[in-house]
């Protein structure tokens, strides 16, 4: 219990010192988020597992440890690992260790009246907008990772598309963390406003120093319109020392479509929360992908609220758990009164290939609407006996045979994806997963 | 088995048939608890020493702990002052030594129930130990059951006369503090079913106990302890009913099974409290704590209930599989109306190697009621090769009733093998519409296709509670129907 005094402490007196300068910090409406936040976060702390929603997943590590931010970037960034994950298909902003780097970064070209700006600037240019809209997607939810993130966001991504415009290229967010003297703290905020048929695609892409010990805690919020198109690709593969939280919030208008891939390859402690709530015939499909081994603990949060009728959710997340690697999987899927019509279907499937792993699923339905059809499956098991025994009858050595099948298990998800190079890019990720023999990047 | 959907139709449309109340002189505490009421009860049942500290540190526990509030459930405070804890019928005072000398009004009271005491008019070979309120009336066949050594007697009663093993299993399948309400129980339990199966022995008959609550502002707090010890089988049913009142009553039962070394114990429960009526007034709330150990390799425990009563349900009888290859089932029928609540489902604990368990889970709502499934799959590292099938299944029968899914899978064993499968909707106008192409009516077609969502759960049930199950849901579900 002081432990959590002295943390909650610690972050009130950050605050105090930054409050003059974090993003944003000349406007009032802001400055009220913010102290409210902070307030927050002062009394509850990060999330406990005596929590529901965080039965699984122990923050205690990032609690023993004082985060700080760096103001001074320029010095340390390893460019190599950065043109590694650039996409050359999309346009891109950089982040470095949660501030803009301009000079990196590809800015599109825009359509009229659209904006696309770090978080900071836009707070400077578009103050009105980003009063009406900042945190209108978070659903009511409170917990400390949201509050902490309020409070101390330095920069991020700010997109306004007006009616029926769209970008000419995908766009991609590349937040690399550097090596640094301490242990840095990384609070990014982006925001989304889609008007009515605009559509848009975004690739975040998580990356750090290996070995380096930092904290990337991250909110999104997506407001998408009536008639919009939204796809979205999360690549987490930060240092193995790492913690990262990141919270993707949606609000979906009516006949919006919402896609969403997670990969979690990286971090030491992760968890991702994706909610979405969807009104009258809009359309949901996520999917994930989670390896993970050594002592890397990783949570997928999903929810999905139907709020109006004739809406459709599609779900698949698949986990792969070596070493003394644990996952959590939580799934909830909520009907609420009136949204008849509803059609969703979720899926979990996790292969336990240690000893020491542990899975740890939890799907959930919620309907209060009658005239629905819903279903969710789980599954964890480990290969099929006879397809190794397929593989070794025709010259393939075990080690290499259950090596394919795993592959070919994770690379299910990975050929949903449709960016030629970004697919390319998760391939190359998922390839680093499998360092043995067995695997070879031509079969591709 | 299949009972024709003209029986179920004559059903719609019955009221809660065994709703009545039985006018007795009852001999009960005021209400009220604290420890002197704990030594008073302990005194009342002539409990052995050791009984009266193993209440007392339950009492203690209790008064430590919080209401549980992390069902999907909407539970009215409960006032745990205002009940009674201790109600029995004057005439049962001495203690009737036979059949013949219990209150005729009592045994009338069972007729009426159509439940068999006489041992003349035996259904099928049923014993049964019959509770009413907080005390036990009649057990019949104990004679019978005594020639192969079956212990079958209520428990206050093997207190008494086997106090050493009822010592050495009472609460190490459900200790104490095990939670809020089994800590309550603990304290104050008054009666219940004390079972031992000897080694090898097929217990010859199947074992029943009928629950009855007939006073009002009491609670029934009743505890069941069943021992199958090596290679023995045993099949065990239970029912209970309650009359028509507007307050809510509490029925805290505690229920311990334990199977040794290749023993199987199946245990079925058709649940008919009363439900509370239309407007939700009323009803019995049903918390049950209900768990069994798979002591021994190869051993099996099998929990069936069919849960249609009760105002709210918070239930979830689980196994614990210690035994290499021992195998936990549940199949589950839960059904709710009007404003009824259901928070239920099962926990599979995978200890030992081999270790199966298949959970099925059907539930039906309607009305305004809320029905949720709540599971718990857990696979400790020793349990290789575990297996488990889970499917549990919702129907929607109007649209201001819930049906809630909330599985828990937690495994750390790497050739476990788990399988979850969960699905929510209403009856499909193509199934409808393929009935009534056949000729049937619209009812009829209903009931077939709630009959047949129903029946992987029916036909786990023993025959005569088959028939009454399939009669429940008729009733249940009245008013919904078509």
């Amino acid at each position: 219990m002081n432990q959590d005094l002295k943390i909650t402490d610690f972050y009130q007196s950050e605050y105090e010192k930054q409050r003059g300068n974090l993003a944003g910090s000349e406007l009032g409406w802001l400055k009220v988020q913010r102290e409210q936040a902070i307030k927050n976060f002062s009394e509850n702390g990060f999330p406990s597992p005596r929590e529901e929603e965080w039965r699984y997943t122990n923050v205690r590590p990032i609690e023993r440890k004082q985060f700080t931010s760096v103001a001074d970037i320029t010095s340390t960034v390893d460019e190599a690992l950065l043109r590694g994950h650039r996409l050359e298909s999309a346009d891109s902003l950089v982040f470095i260790d949660g501030q803009f780097s301009a000079e990196r970064s590809d800015l599109p070209q825009l359509p009229e009246g659209a904006v696309v700006k770090n978080m900071a600037d836009a707070l400077a240019s578009h103050s009105e907008l980003l009063e009406a809209k900042l945190g209108r997607a978070l659903h009511d939810e409170s917990h400390g990772f949201l509050d902490f993130n309020s409070a101390f966001f330095s920069d991020g991504l700010f997109i306004y598309l007006p009616k029926n415009s769209a970008l000419s290229k995908p766009l991609q967010l590349l937040f690399v963390s550097t090596k640094q003297d301490v242990a840095q703290l990384s609070t990014i905020r982006n925001l989304l406003v889609i008007e009515e048929g605009a559509s848009v695609e975004l690739i975040e892409t998580w990356v750090g120093e290996a070995g380096h010990c930092y904290l990337n805690a991250a909110v999104t919020e997506v407001l998408a319109g009536e008639n919009s198109s939204i796809k979205m690709t999360k690549l987490q593969a930060e240092s193995n020392k790492s913690y990262h939280f990141g919270g993707t919030y949606v609000k979906q208008a009516k006949h919006s479509i919402f896609n969403h891939q997670s990969f979690s390859f990286g971090g030491a402690l992760v968890r991702n929360d994706l909610h979405t709530g969807l009104r009258t015939a809009a359309d949901v499909t996520l999917d994930g992908l989670f390896l993970v081994g050594g002592r890397q603990h990783v949570d997928n949060h999903t929810r999905i609220s139907h709020t109006q009728p004739h809406a459709t959710s599609r779900e698949q997340y698949k986990g792969i758990l070596s070493d003394k690697a644990r996952g959590v999987f939580q799934g909830r899927v909520i009907v609420q009164e009136g949204a008849q019509k509803t059609n969703s279907e979720m899926n979990n499937h996790n292969l336990l290939l240690s000893d020491n792993a542990e899975i740890d699923a939890k799907p959930q339905l919620e309907i209060y609407a009658d005239d629905v059809k819903c279903a969710h499956g789980v599954t964890v098991g480990q290969l099929d006996d006879e397809s190794i025994f397929f593989l070794q009858s025709r010259g393939i050595d075990s080690e290499r045979a259950k090596n394919m099948l795993t592959f070919a298990f994770a690379n299910e998800q990975v050929e949903k994806i449709e960016l030629a190079d970004l697919k390319l890019l998760v391939q190359e990720q998922l390839l680093k997963q499998f360092p043995q023999e067995g695997i070879e990047k031509e079969w591709l | 088995m299949s009972a024709s959907s003209e029986n179920i139709n004559e059903l719609i449309g019955e009221k809660y048939k065994d709703g009545f109340v039985t006018e007795l002189e009852t001999d009960s505490f005021p209400p009220g608890l604290d420890e002197q009421i704990v030594r008073a009860l302990s005194a009342k049942k002539n409990d052995p020493e050791f009984m009266t500290e193993w209440r007392l540190d339950g009492y203690k526990q209790w008064l430590t702990m919080d209401n549980p509030d992390w069902a999907q459930l909407s539970i009215e405070p409960i006032d745990y002052q205002a009940i009674s804890y201790y109600s029995a019928p004057k005439s049962l005072e001495d203690g009737p030594k036979s059949l013949d000398e219990v209150d005729p009004q009592l045994l009338e009271t069972y007729k009426k129930l159509g439940i068999p005491l006489g041992e003349q008019e035996r259904l099928a070979g049923v014993a049964v130990d019959a509770v009413f309120d907080s005390v036990s009336v009649a057990t019949t066949f104990k004679d019978k059951l005594s020639e192969v050594g079956v212990i079958f007697c209520p428990i206050s009663e093997a207190l008494r006369d086997h106090p050493e093993l009822v010592k050495k299993y009472l609460g190490t399948v459900v200790p104490q503090g095990d939670n809020f309400f089994a800590a309550l129980n603990s304290a104050v339990f008054t009666d219940g079913s004390f079972v031992y199966i000897p080694k090898g022995v097929r217990c010859p008959m199947e074992l029943s106990t009928y629950f009855r609550i007939n006073a009002s502002n009491t609670g029934q707090f009743e505890r069941t302890l069943i021992i199958a010890d090596e290679g023995s089988y045993v099949s065990y049913l239970e029912g209970c009913t309650a009359p028509m009142r507007d307050e809510n009553q509490l029925h805290a039962a505690v229920v311990e099974l334990v199977a040794m070394e290749g023993a199987e114990i199946k245990y079925s429960t058709v649940q008919n409290w009363y439900p509370g009526d239309e407007n939700g007034v009323g009803g019995i709330y049903n918390f049950v704590t209900k768990r069994g150990e798979c002591r021994g390799a190869n051993s099996k425990i099998s929990w069936t209930q069919v849960e249609t009563g009760s105002a709210i349900t918070w239930k979830y009888p689980s196994c614990v599989l210690l035994g290499d290859n021992s195998v936990g089932e549940f199949y589950s029928v839960a059904v709710t109306n009007n404003y009824q609540q259901a928070d239920t489902g099962s926990k599979m604990i995978h200890i030992g190697k081999n270790s199966k368990s298949t959970i099925i889970a059907k539930g039906i709502s309607a009305g305004k009621s809320q029905s949720s499934y709540r599971g718990l799959v857990k696979v400790a590292k020793s349990a290789e090769n575990a297996r488990n099938y889970t499917q549990c299944d919702s129907l929607l029968m109007g649209d201001k009733c819930g049906a809630h899914t909330f599985p828990y899978v937690e495994v750390k064993q790497p050739s476990a093998q788990i399988e979850h499968e969960a699905s929510t909707s209403k009856i499909s106008e193509d199934q409808l519409f393929f009935c009534l192409q056949r000729g049937l009516s619209a009812d009829d077609a209903v009931s077939m296709i709630v009959n047949g969502f129903c029946k992987e759960v029916f036909k786990e049930l023993p025959m005569e509670f088959a028939v009454e199950a399939q009669a429940l849901l008729g009733i249940s579900l009245e008013g919904s129907v078509g």
